[in-house]
């Protein structure tokens, strides 16, 4: 009875493992491994021969000025967007967890963004900062610069604020559920214990919080380090290189400039990076949560 | 526990087994496809053999066939599928043509490279420059010596041909050089310039009346690299016309070559003299609007532009004049533009011989093509009927003879990876970050990637 139950259960734990094994298997173990190999070769993606050069691309990705250029891009982007994304997100949270009257209109209206396509808020900011809004200082007679995304000195602001448009809703919806599973109990003890509102917002709220923040930090500093759907149709990865993110010069350099293995070395130093941010962010955050 | 080792174990087999099969280092997909091609000689002589294979398979009638298509189009050509799909449909209703249409600037070369491993697609549509790349690894399909050849003008069968063999047909041109509004140049007296002092002249006159002199659209690369290789083609190739094949062999460089300097330089010259504010953030169709709404009185572009302006104002009147160069003698840019290949492993060559004598034999279907996407015609005894006020202008430089074909340079420095990596390093230019030898100095770097 025993065994019959063990061997249930062996079969059960086999159905729901395999799948996802074989897929994470195929999707992504084995092109990892290949891109790995890829990146020890001169490949151009199309011919037969992949001639090995050894850690040669490695070497070249080390003195690479555009592949310099476009981690600073990069870092830069996901500095910026891990800070403003989460302060707001979590002001939003707060704002709308209250008894404001509306706030469920208002929660639909700041989510909304993040239900269209990443590519259409480039088109969408595109427009905005060339058409629109330029538009607004033709009938107020005022003189400010919106073209955003014509000059590589202000081009970092404008995929920000497209960025934080269409992404501050999703993450606020993640803080949201994280306030409203924090118990009453805790802010009851706390007005008892004499704490304001405020104290009961640092002490309470925020450790309460804990795994919230991590799902937003990890999650918007992963994604941040591989945006590239939102330059294609905004920037196009200009002016010049100046908003060429990593991703998007790996697919330059990959597909279009033909050069797949040294395209593959920086697509596996990418994985490399966003490993140990990945797994530094969770230790740390990690060990600051709360448990009840 | 067991089961948890089992499937570690699973998962680090998997691993070492995907290492192995990739150090196996032949990639059998794109073997199968590169290996037929590689050797042509062989490969014309299965293809034949395959085409005589099915040949019984598709001529029936009843037999229906699918094609697939992988369409790299210009803005121009969104929207003949439904022309030709409707022409094919009279003729062989058998024939399924399945589209795949793809920006040819941004996606064609991405998408060959991912078909290339998997299989290429029967039919593909290019542009001519294609050939060279595409044709000299033997991927595509000799054509020599079939009959629809016959119906497309002589003059477009050299730019596909490599080592006597044919492996496109060309189907349309545009023309490239500056568009200029013609009513501004009448009010103002403008005459169109040979010279560079001319140009100069009309540009500082546009400026003294408050008239943009050049509209551009700077966003897009792609126009940065059409414009450079424009007059890259007056200043240097038309005077070297192996500067490409002399610049790999290390016999010329861009930074010592004056001619290609020069040819940056126009970039500069066309920037000081656009919305320099706005060129980065602005694009094609506000771009062309702006030209026919009088606020630009000339912008460096090519036939693609043609159908905004018309659509903007159906009676626009417009010309075009080359951009001139150093030595006065600038031509008009004639470019074969809608390539069709085959793919040399097509199982059903016999079906895309067909499409291809519709599409060159009906002569009503590339009427309305060419009228469609407001080009020429490379087929014989089809000229377009849709109003070009520009029309004029190029029968005068034909008849001088001061045509140019831009594959003289297009075929000869590669656009993804070359040309557009250039045009990225001109904007940075242009927008201050590095300087003009940086530039050219880095079109020098990337010399092992010039080659189509």
């Amino acid at each position: 009875m025993k065994s019959n139950f063990k061997r249930y259960m062996r079969i059960q734990y086999i159905s729901l493992v395999l799948p996802g094994l074989i897929i994470f298997t195929f999707g992504l173990i084995i092109p990892m491994f290949l891109a790995f190999r890829y990146s020890l070769t001169s490949w151009n993606g199309m011919t037969a021969e992949k001639p090995f050069v050894g850690l040669e691309n490695y070497k070249n990705l080390l003195t690479d000025r555009h592949v310099r250029d476009a981690w600073i891009f990069t870092f830069k982007f996901t500095f910026y967007n891990t800070i403003i994304q989460n302060v707001f997100a979590l002001i939003f949270a707060v704002a709308l967890d209250s008894s404001i009257r509306g706030k469920r209109i208002y929660r639909t209206i700041i989510f909304l963004p993040c239900l269209i396509s990443t590519i259409i808020v480039g088109f969408i900011w595109l427009k905005m900062f060339s058409n629109v809004l330029p538009a607004f200082n033709k009938l107020l007679g005022t003189n400010i610069n919106f073209l955003l995304f014509g000059s590589g000195e202000t081009v970092l602001n404008g995929l920000l604020i497209a960025n934080n448009w269409q992404w501050i809703g999703y993450w606020m919806l993640i803080y949201l559920a994280g306030l409203q599973s924090i118990p009453e109990e805790l802010y009851e003890a706390a007005k008892i214990d004499g704490a304001t509102g405020w104290r009961r917002f640092i002490n309470v709220t925020i450790p309460m919080l804990g795994p919230a923040f991590t799902i937003c930090i990890v999650g918007i500093t992963t994604g941040s380090l591989k945006v590239y759907d939102l330059m294609v149709s905004s920037t196009g990865g200009g002016p010049g290189r100046t908003s060429t993110s990593i991703i998007y010069h790996i697919y330059n350099t990959a597909i279009t400039g033909r050069q797949y293995g040294y395209g593959s070395a920086m697509s596996i130093s990418l994985v490399i990076v966003l490993l140990v941010i990945a797994v530094i962010q969770l230790r740390y955050l990690r060990r600051r949560e709360v448990q009840l | 526990m067991k089961i948890k080792r089992s499937l570690v174990l699973l998962l680090v087999l998997t691993m070492v087994l995907s290492l192995f099969a990739a150090c196996g280092s032949k990639d059998t997909s794109s073997n199968d496809s590169t290996n037929d091609s590689t050797n042509t000689d062989t490969s014309a002589e299965n293809n034949t053999s395959t085409e005589e294979d099915n040949t019984e398979e598709v001529s029936s009638d009843d037999e229906k066939v699918t094609l697939s298509v992988l369409a790299g189009q210009s803005t121009t050509d969104a929207g003949i599928e439904d022309m030709i799909d409707e022409a094919l449909a009279k003729k062989y209703p058998n024939i399924t043509l399945e589209w795949e249409c793809v920006d040819w600037g941004k996606d064609f070369q991405p998408k060959m490279q991912q078909y290339i491993q998997s299989g290429l697609p029967d039919i593909m549509v290019g542009k001519a420059q294609d050939i060279a790349t595409y044709g000299s690894q033997g991927l595509l399909a000799d054509l020599t010596g079939k009959d629809y050849l016959s119906n497309v003008l002589d003059e477009a069968i050299p730019g596909v041909t490599i080592d006597g063999k044919v492996y496109g047909i060309v189907y349309n041109a545009l023309y490239q050089g500056v568009y200029y509004n013609r009513q501004i140049f009448e009010e103002n007296n403008l005459e169109v310039p040979d010279t560079l002092e001319e140009l100069q002249a009309i540009i500082d006159k546009l400026n003294s009346l408050n008239i943009t002199p050049f509209a551009t659209h700077f966003v897009d690369t792609w126009s940065i690299g059409n414009i450079t290789m424009q007059f890259a083609i007056n200043e240097v190739f038309s005077k070297t016309p192996d500067w490409g094949d002399k610049f790999r062999a290390g016999e010329v460089s861009f930074i010592d070559s004056p001619e290609y300097g020069r040819a940056y330089e126009y970039n500069k010259l066309v920037y000081d003299n656009t919305w320099k504010d706005e060129t980065f953030s602005l694009e094609q169709t506000d771009c062309d609007a702006r030209l026919v709404l009088g606020e630009a009185a000339m912008k460096v572009s090519g036939s693609w532009s043609i159908q905004n302006f018309l659509d903007i104002d159906e009676n626009f009147d417009f010309g075009i004049f080359p951009f001139p160069n150093s030595t006065g003698d600038a031509k008009l840019i004639f470019e074969p533009n809608m390539t069709w290949m085959a793919s040399a492993t097509s199982e059903h060559l016999d079906a895309v011989d067909k499409v291809f004598e519709v599409l060159t034999g009906d002569k009503d279907l590339a009427l309305e093509i060419f009228n469609y996407t407001k080009t020429s015609s490379m087929i014989k005894d089809v000229s377009p009927t849709y109003p070009n006020p520009s029309q004029k202008d190029i029968d005068k430089y034909v008849a001088e003879g001061r045509i140019i074909d831009a594959n003289i340079g297009n075929n000869q420095l590669q656009w993804g990876g070359f040309q557009d990596e250039n045009a990225k390093d001109i904007a940075a230019w242009l927008q201050g970050d590095i300087t003009l030898e940086d530039a050219l100095k880095a079109a020098d770097s990337r010399r092992e990637n010039s080659k189509p």
